[in-house]
């Protein structure tokens, strides 16, 4: 899949030069990649600093990476963030994990039993498809400002990712292999427990990753519509008064949050269903 | 478990089962359905749950016809339907540009990795209220919101799409005179498309939610403003209608994208 296949365009190689330069193209032919990335982002940050730096009205319309790092520094040192961070934080364990272990047993009943997927298909489908945030309005009301709403928001936000996913992980199992440890003497727990399961991790884990997203996104509008403590709550507090700092110091943590939980996600992946490692080239 | 069904029973029932279990799926989920409202609707009546919080499917049914009658619905609608189709339409329009760009040259690639990546893993709602510092509130920031929320999936598709190419084609088309423009528009685009419109309908999903979201937080029309309105005025069945017609805006516009996939792969297969 090189670019001269596709494209043709890109070939600058370098000419038979010196030994020592040559030797220098050709490391940085290697990590081309690397280098053009780090460059680009460093590009980024520069012209950044430059055009956020040079008054006080571009400043305060898109800061600049001194001062954000500046007010991370000073939002972290009077616990302002991690207070808030906390808040967020459980809001999002509490709804997030009980929604996983429901989705995932839900969607193995709606793979396991014909007539439970029929009769539960179309309701999962629409709540699959309707926009969760859309939600929000309706459960503060059923379940108030505090906390509760935004749990309800993440559990209603990931369990019907997961679910939908272990359903379609369990329906693409080979019927031959159950079949094979059924005619071994196993019962449907062992067959769930041996084939079912450990075949639909992959899908499994697709949709956690996807429930993760709609997790986050959740718990932050949430706490943005309507809060009285939260990493969302500080968002709406610093957009209404127009702080770019301080929000892009949010933004920043936000998704260094989401970054994390998804690369933690690969290496459980990889740790429970080691041989899919084989499979991803 | 559906091979010991009617082996034995007389023609009639055995006609009636076949043509159950011929229609089973969709026997058993309209009953799922109207089963759920029917619970929701008795739920109300026998005074189990408080209507007024929770609603009924009989007043969301009055508070539809309600709406629709004012032309507040239609309006709404017609806001919504509006910053949907020039957002997503500008997201498309960045996404596949930018992805055939990625595609077509390495060094672009690895320069705009980084950002994609970023942006593809991190959520995106954040960025919203820095967009309303920078745009105010109304229908720009609604849109912007759209596209930045769309345009990466079908950067990241089209990427995709393209490089699942086969370089046999392009290289064909390069040894026969063909321009980096007859590369695009007769190889590329063509042989990309099913994985771009497989983008165009992760994206409608994320674009839905970044309209109805914009008009949630800085707009005064649309069906996500509606749904803000009622809510804060506690009004749960007025609440419930823009967001039934949401889902049914997703729903349509997913179904016109794969119906396009379905058409195309038809096409594809002569």
């Amino acid at each position: 899949m090189s670019s001269d296949a596709v494209g043709g365009a890109s070939a600058s190689v370098q000419a038979p030069a010196r030994p020592a330069s040559a030797r220098l193209s050709l490391a940085l032919q290697r990590h081309r990649r690397g280098v053009l990335g780090t460059a680009s982002v460093a590009a980024f940050l520069v012209a950044w600093q430059v055009v956020g730096s040079r008054d006080a009205t571009t400043a305060d319309l898109i800061s600049y990476p001194t001062q954000v790092v500046a007010t991370g520094a000073q939002m972290t040192a009077s616990g302002e963030l991690g207070r808030n961070a906390l808040v967020s934080l459980q809001e999002f364990v509490y709804g997030f994990v009980p929604a996983v272990v429901l989705g995932i047993a839900l969607g193995l009943a709606m793979g396991r039993f014909r007539r439970v997927r029929y009769l539960l298909d179309p309701l999962v489908m629409a709540f699959y498809t309707a926009p969760r945030i859309a939600l929000i309005p309706l459960l503060v009301i059923w379940f108030g400002v505090g906390m509760e709403s935004k749990v309800a928001v993440v559990f209603l936000g990931a369990i019907f990712p997961v679910m939908v996913n272990t359903l379609a992980g369990v329906e693409q199992i080979d019927p031959l292999w159950v079949r094979a440890v059924r005619s071994f003497g196993a019962g449907e727990w062992q067959v769930v427990t041996k084939v079912v399961l450990p075949g639909a991790v992959p899908a499994v884990m697709a949709g956690v990753r996807l429930g993760l997203g709609r997790a986050i996104i959740g718990v932050i509008v949430g706490e943005m519509y309507v809060a009285v403590a939260g990493v969302g709550r500080l968002v709406q507090v610093y957009s209404g008064a127009g702080r770019a700092a301080e929000l892009v110091v949010l933004v920043v943590i936000i998704a260094a949050f989401g970054f994390a939980c998804i690369t933690g996600l690969r290496l459980l992946e990889e740790r429970i269903a080691p041989w899919r490692r084989e499979l991803e080239v | 478990m559906a091979a010991r069904v009617g082996s034995l029973a007389a023609a009639p029932g055995l006609r009636l089962r076949r043509a159950y279990l011929r229609h089973e799926a969709a026997t058993l989920g309209m009953i799922g359905l109207v089963g759920f409202a029917a619970l929701w609707e008795l739920a109300g009546r026998l005074g189990w749950i408080n209507p007024v919080v929770l609603s009924s499917p009989s007043r969301v049914g009055d508070a539809l016809l309600r709406q629709v009658r004012s032309g507040e619905l239609l309006r709404d609608l017609q806001v919504t339907t509006v910053e949907f189709l020039v957002g997503f339409g500008i997201a498309v329009a960045i996404g596949v540009a930018v992805g055939i760009v990625m595609g077509l040259y390495q060094d672009a690639e690895f320069a705009l990795d980084p950002f994609i990546w970023f942006l593809y893993a991190a959520p995106l709602v954040a960025f919203y209220p820095l967009i309303i510092v920078w745009l105010g509130f109304g229908f720009w920031t609604v849109v912007a919101i759209t596209v930045f929320l769309t345009a990466i999936p079908i950067t990241v598709n089209t990427l995709a799409g393209i490089r699942s190419v086969d370089p046999l084609l392009v290289r064909a088309v390069r040894s026969f005179g063909g321009t980096t423009r007859d590369v695009v528009t007769k190889v590329l685009l063509p042989a990309s498309l099913p994985l771009v419109l497989a983008g165009l309908r992760i994206g409608i999903g994320r674009a839905l939610i970044g309209v109805v979201l914009g008009e949630m937080f800085s707009a005064n029309a649309g069906l996500g403003f509606r749904m803000t309105f009622y809510g804060a005025r506690l009004r749960t069945t007025d609440v419930l209608v823009p967001m039934l017609v949401i889902v049914l805006f997703g729903v349509v516009a997913t179904q016109l994208v794969r119906l396009l996939e379905v058409r195309l792969a038809r096409w594809r297969q002569v």
